[in-house]
């Protein structure tokens, strides 16, 4: 039975990582919470950034969260509309991800989450085990419980794209040039 | 009607499109690489029942607007926003402008939003003083140069990189690279950054309006809505009502299709759902604001409208313009106002006011490839019909056209008299061969892009041409609906079908009280005169007992099965006699696959090389595909299939005489595909078809032969013994 489910979880889980792909996402496992703060952390070396972006977050995260920032790179967890200007990366929890679309449903009403992920340069967000729905459908029960307002919830499938010169496919219009999709734990 | 554009005049704007090549051939890799990618999307999913589903749940809604905008209003104002209503542009544009006075506004950002468009929103705030900034990358664009969009969802398809480069130059005062487009690209992302980080209001349009939580649904891929919607302190939507749906479940049924059916993506890559006003926490300096502007301008008086209120359907994908044959060809500069393709045909009339519309709605086809790509099962060519209709009925005088077609059709005698009397008018002109290649003077140069053929000398009527099986009873009686084509200019067409039929055994009669389909009476809108003749048509095959009614025109037989219901709808008495007619017709090639039990054996095999064209109104109206493919395969042909066979060949009845221009260069495109494929010989199932395509290709000085499916069976098959 316990073979079962997790196959299906795993035939989820691929067909999630082909359709995030598809759309220019990076995906990757990550075993726990330290794990995915060093891997945003890297992120934002690897592109020269000096700033991350950790909103929406409870006190204990954000505790942990400082203790594991390097000293190079400013953490910054609130009041985001003083570093409008110079937020690098950003760093999030889904609340669930779709298979079908490889979409991830981010809740964003506390208005430093959108900041953050609309201004950011890179988005590396963290999908809880357990959180993969097959496709719109079976999401739908959940998005309407957040839709009691006031409310700001959002479908996130892919960096930022256009192709409006030439119909040319262009990442990196005005939101995030990359969305790097880091599933925790589960699955494995 | 002194703002109204002439025929004239629209006729000069369109061969001005048409010279411009690069436009031509960008929205041609468009349409194809769209119709390339589009099955692979709805792979798995079940399009025609998520259409349906689409058609239902919005006409369910229509009725209902006023209440789901009653609900909407109480959810989002008990979350903070505050709602208007503007029931027309005017009101609009005064209650955002007020909104923006009050706040004491300078600079705004803007999303892209057709309803903004709609009423000219920018126009006017910039009238009262306001920094508008466009903040969509193509919509950016066409406001850098004062343009308006020409496609919905892809506002600046008609401009070139190089264009862009060189405007972007302008705007950085350093040259930009023309082929780096991702460099194109982040000097739109940096300089607009500015622009969200110092405004102070930001204007949005909505995809959805959900009642029943009163959240506003916002579907995107560049991520600029979002910015818009976060970073200024004043977020204003203005929205559409006919944007509402009951709930989230209604939202998902459109999401599903929409992304799918304009972009070719399974979701965009931000769709972001706002429930009134959710500002920054308690305690922040900030506050914040948002309005949502809801707007009427004519929508609750369209959604009454027994015909029309279909139009409220559209989700604005813009598939519609996507596949138009013409749009491909002339952009939605000339192929809309505000609105653009097919649906933008319609909605013209209704937004902004016949006189915006009245050269316009002519333009039209009637090929179906829009209905045929519609998620809402819009019927765009007969609404476009109607709105013509509703045009020319606002006018004190009918075109001289009209008024002639209406007289001589009704009269079969008169009509079928002056066909005879013109057949021998036209003999001078003809010389010896079968087609005219110099038309008298008033009619060349526009309208000299194909030869035109000679009437027939002796109508397919006047010949003694059916004769009953011999010996045994028929295995089948069938009457032939000629249609004045097969008629009066291609008897030949006739008679050979007539042949292959009875050589199976098949009995058939050619009714002489029949007439014209009734088709160009209503394609011009004499909706009383296509009636009339309908009825004289039903009339006609009511004396004999036939088990089918075959066409040999695509055309007409699509008229008779799908628009005669349509014509009577408001006549339920005479529905079963209608049915009894109706059920029995078919095309030829449905008819001789599904009838004559044709096999390899009935033909001599000689692999000849062909390519087949596509009736519109046979493969998209009657949705005929397979058979017509399956008789060239079973006939031993070597049938090479030619790009895009699917796409209209410009005939289109009247309309190659309304705007020749547009009916020469599709046919131009047609030819040339054709000529690719190498055969000698163009197979169809249209009459019209072969007119077109056999003038257009004796123009070119081609080889290339054209005839009817009939015809070429016939060839085929293999000789009886003598």
């Amino acid at each position: 039975m316990a073979a079962a489910i997790n196959d299906a979880e795993r035939r989820l889980m691929d067909r999630f990582r082909e359709a995030a792909l598809a759309v220019q996402a990076q995906v990757r496992q990550v075993t726990d919470m330290e794990e995915a703060f060093r891997y945003a952390v890297a992120q934002t070396r690897r592109h020269g950034g000096r700033t991350l972006a950790v909103p929406g977050w409870d006190p204990e995260s954000r505790l942990l969260f400082s203790k594991w920032c390097p000293e190079s790179i400013g953490l910054l967890t609130s009041r985001l509309r003083q570093h409008a200007r110079d937020i690098h990366t950003a760093f999030t929890c889904a609340e669930l991800g779709i298979a079908e679309t490889g979409t991830l449903l981010l809740n964003s009403t506390c208005e430093d989450i959108r900041l953050a992920t609309t201004l950011a340069e890179i988005h590396v967000a963290v999908l809880p085990a357990g959180g993969l729905r097959p496709d719109l459908a079976s999401v739908e029960r959940h998005v309407s419980g957040r839709l009691e307002g006031p409310g700001y919830f959002a479908f996130i499938t892919g960096p930022s794209r256009t192709a409006d010169i030439e119909r040319v496919l262009t990442i990196g219009a005005h939101g995030p040039r990359e969305l790097h999709i880091l599933c925790l734990g589960g699955g494995t | 009607m002194a703002t109204s554009e002439s025929h004239r005049q629209y006729r000069r704007r369109l061969a001005a499109a048409l010279g411009n090549p690069f436009l031509s051939g960008a929205l041609d890799r468009f349409a194809t690489s769209y119709l390339e990618a589009r099955p692979g999307l709805f792979q798995g999913m079940d399009l025609d029942g998520l259409s349906r589903d689409l058609a239902e749940a919005r006409n369910a809604a229509l009725p209902l607007l006023g209440e789901l905008l009653e609900t909407f209003t109480a959810h989002a104002k008990q979350a903070g926003a505050k709602v208007h209503l503007a029931e027309d542009a005017r009101q609009a544009n005064a209650i955002i402008a007020s909104i923006a006075h009050r706040h004491g506004v300078r600079k705004i950002v803007k999303a892209k939003s057709m309803t903004a468009e709609e009423v000219f929103l920018n126009d006017h705030l910039e009238t009262e003083g306001f920094q508008v900034t466009e903040t969509d990358l193509g919509e950016w664009i066409i406001q850098l140069r004062g343009e308006r969009p020409s496609h919905m969802v892809l506002p600046a398809i008609h401009l070139s990189r190089e264009q862009v480069a060189r405007l972007f130059s302008q705007v950085t005062g350093r040259k930009e690279d023309p082929r780096d487009i991702q460099a194109l690209v982040q000097v739109a992302r940096s300089h607009l950054r500015q622009a969200f980080l110092e405004a102070d209001m930001g204007i949005t349009g909505a995809n959805f309006a959900i009642a029943s939580s009163g959240t506003l649904g916002v579907v995107t891929n560049e991520g600029n809505a979002r910015l818009v919607t976060t970073l200024p302190r004043v977020h204003v939507a203005l929205v559409g009502i006919d944007k509402l749906v009951p709930d989230l479940a209604a939202a998902f049924r459109i999401l599903r299709v929409l992304p799918r059916n304009a972009t070719g993506q399974a979701i965009s890559s931000y769709v972001t759902w706002i429930t009134g006003c959710p500002g920054p926490e308690d305690g922040a300096v900030l506050k914040k604001e948002t309005h949502i502007v809801f707007l009427d301008n004519g929508r609750r008086a369209l959604a009454r409208d027994p015909v029309f209120g279909q139009a409220l359907r559209c989700i604005r994908c813009g598939a519609c313009a996507n596949v138009c044959p013409i749009y491909r060809l002339v952009g939605g500069h000339a192929y809309g106002y505000v609105y653009i393709g097919a649906i933008g045909l319609v909605l013209t009339l209704f937004y902004h006011g016949i006189d915006k519309g009245r050269a316009l709605i002519a333009n039209c086809l009637n090929c179906q490839a829009c209905k045929s790509v519609c998620p809402a099962g819009i019927d765009l060519p007969l609404l476009i019909n109607r709105a013509h209709g509703r045009v020319l009925g606002s006018s004190p005088i009918k075109p001289l056209k009209n008024v002639l077609l209406a007289s001589v059709l009704r009269d079969r005698r008169l009509f079928h008299f002056l066909l005879r009397r013109a057949s021998l008018a036209q003999r001078p002109l003809a010389r010896k061969g079968p087609l005219i290649r110099h038309l008298p003077l008033f009619f060349s140069g526009a309208h000299g892009f194909r030869s035109l053929p000679v009437l027939a000398a002796t109508a397919l009527r006047d010949r003694k041409v059916t004769h009953p099986v011999q010996g045994k009873e028929p295995v089948l009686r069938v009457g032939l609906f000629a249609g004045c084509l097969v008629d009066f200019v291609y008897p030949e067409q006739g008679t050979a079908f007539i042949e292959l039929a009875q050589r199976f055994g098949v009995r058939v009669a050619l009714p002489l009280e029949q007439t014209c389909c009734g088709l160009p009476a209503m394609m011009m809108t004499e909706y009383e005169t296509a009636r009339a003749v309908a009825l004289q048509n039903l009339e006609a095959f009511s004396a004999d007992r036939f088990d089918c009614i075959v066409a040999l025109c695509a055309s007409c037989a699509s008229h008779l099965r799908e628009n005669l219901p349509i014509l009577f709808r408001d006549q339920p008495d005479l529905a079963p006699r209608l049915r009894a007619f109706t059920e029995k017709v078919l095309d030829f090639s449905s008819f001789a696959a599904k009838f004559l039990g044709l096999s390899s054996r009935s033909f001599r095999g000689t692999a000849r090389k062909v390519t087949y064209h596509a009736p519109c109104h046979l493969c998209r109206g009657l949705k005929v595909r397979e058979e017509p493919r399956w008789l060239l395969r079973t006939a031993g042909l070597d049938y090479v299939p030619a790009r895009q066979e699917e796409v209209c060949c410009g005939f289109a009845g009247s309309y190659s005489v309304e705007f020749p221009e547009v009916s020469a260069r599709l046919l131009q495109l047609k030819c040339e595909d054709f000529e690719a494929t190498g055969a000698r010989l163009i197979v169809t199932d249209c009459p019209g078809c072969v007119l077109q395509l056999r003038g257009g290709m004796d123009r070119r000085g081609s080889r290339m032969e054209v005839r009817h499916m009939a015809q070429v069976l016939a060839e085929e098959m293999v000789r009886p013994a003598v």
